[in-house]
């Protein structure tokens, strides 16, 4: 029991727990109530920082992509499936955090404004790129056509962290990154928290990144013992 | 005797006072605040009733009169103060602007009629918990399978590359 206990400790995990835990007491109870939503505007130190991560896993998926295009190596292949697989968990958590959100505050689960379509044409970008390596034969035909899905893909990204300011709806505009304007930026305090809370979610995206990463490698060398396993069989056989 | 009747008299005057008055501050109902799901207007395209729903998901429906008062705000912050009567195709515009915006108001009413309906200044602090920890509790549910998942994962992955690699010898 304690072994595995301590098989699941890695670094970057208690790091990522660590930060999660100044983040979560800053949510809670530093920063003060927002006058006009409410304790629910707290969603955004959540929502934001998966989001990001979100996008962090298409940007690794589409360069990890065209690495592997560049020099047909199977860790470029690895990394983009990982980093796909964890994406879709963030992309999950993006959607779903941001229709509760929703909910008390614009009265209605879904709108189909430009900002909330992109993000799920982006979920879907990753279901897409996962079903494809699920369902094609194995081989580098798939890691190519996936590469290829992959590096395509990442044409979303600019489209929705732009989305809310081309088309001017219901969602926010940027809050953050350099495109966002000074009018719409955080207060000092809010900002901190989103800053604390975006980078204890970034370190738990590249602990899931890595750890899916060594599962892919584990499975390549498995595939590899099986085939020196039944060629050493054979070969006592003969 | 007679003394006593104008105090009997004066007592039922003072309680039927209390109780009229208890009862037109009934027909004065708490403002609602919420966002616009609903405009109605007639051929003329002014404005006959709308509906909001508010934060518990309830949709409450008002009809105007000539006296009632707008102040709306649009997207660049400008404000808009006028009556029905006066502009009556222009409360219809901006009633759908913040439809499109989601951008909630405030309504004050008597048996449905609104009286005013102006942009909400705050909001229900106390009614949007279970939202903030529905949001908290599945995703952080997710997360923790999610991870648990791969643990364990890689356990049975390194368990059968030790039983091969004995094995094969």
């Amino acid at each position: 029991m304690l072994n595995k206990v301590l098989d699941l400790l890695d670094p970057l995990l208690i790091l990522s727990a660590a930060l999660m835990g100044v983040a979560l007491y800053l949510i809670f109870v530093w920063v003060p109530t927002e006058t006009n939503q409410g304790a629910v505007q707290r969603i955004l130190y959540f929502h934001v920082p998966v989001a990001w991560g979100s996008m962090m896993g298409i940007f690794v998926v589409s360069g990890s992509s065209f690495m592997y295009l560049w020099k047909k190596n199977e860790k470029w292949d690895r990394l983009a499936v990982a980093s796909a697989e964890v994406g879709v968990i963030f992309g999950a958590m993006m959607l779903l955090s941001g229709m509760i959100w929703a909910r008390p505050v614009w009265a209605v689960w879904w709108t189909g404004e430009a900002k909330l379509t992109t993000a799920l044409i982006l979920f879907f970008i990753y279901v897409a790129y996962l079903m494809f390596r699920a369902y094609f034969p194995p081989g580098t035909q798939r890691q190519r056509l996936a590469a290829i899905i992959g590096v395509i893909g990442a044409v979303d990204t600019p489209i929705i962290y732009f989305a809310a300011n081309l088309w001017s709806q219901a969602h926010p505009p940027l809050v953050t990154g350099p495109a966002a304007d000074a009018e719409s930026a955080l207060g000092s305090d809010l900002g901190t928290v989103l800053l604390a809370s975006t980078l204890a979610f970034s370190f738990l995206f590249i602990y899931m990144v890595q750890t899916r990463y060594k599962i892919r490698k584990s499975e390549d060398d498995l595939v590899e013992l099986k085939r020196a396993s039944s060629a050493s069989a054979m070969t006592g056989a003969n | 005797m007679p003394k006593m009747k104008f105090a009997l008299a004066l007592i039922i005057a003072l309680t039927f006072s209390v109780a009229v008055a208890q009862t037109s501050s009934a027909d004065h109902e708490p403002p609602i605040s919420g966002i616009v799901v609903g405009v109605e207007t007639d051929d003329s395209g002014n404005l006959t009733r709308f509906a909001v729903s508010d934060s518990t998901g309830a949709v409450n429906t008002f009809t105007i009169f000539d006296g009632t008062e707008y102040g709306l705000e649009n997207q660049a912050g400008d404000r808009w103060v006028s009556t029905q009567g006066e502009e009556p195709s222009e409360a219809a515009r901006r009633l759908r602007d913040h439809r499109e915006r989601f951008a909630p108001i405030t309504v004050t009413s008597e048996n449905g009629t609104a009286f005013s309906v102006v942009e909400r200044e705050e909001g229900k602090l106390e009614t949007n918990l279970g939202y903030l920890f529905a949001v908290f509790a599945i995703t952080w549910a997710l997360f923790f399978a999610y991870v648990l998942y791969m643990g364990r994962k890689q356990r049975v992955l390194q368990h059968e590359i030790a039983r091969l690699k004995c094995t094969i010898g």
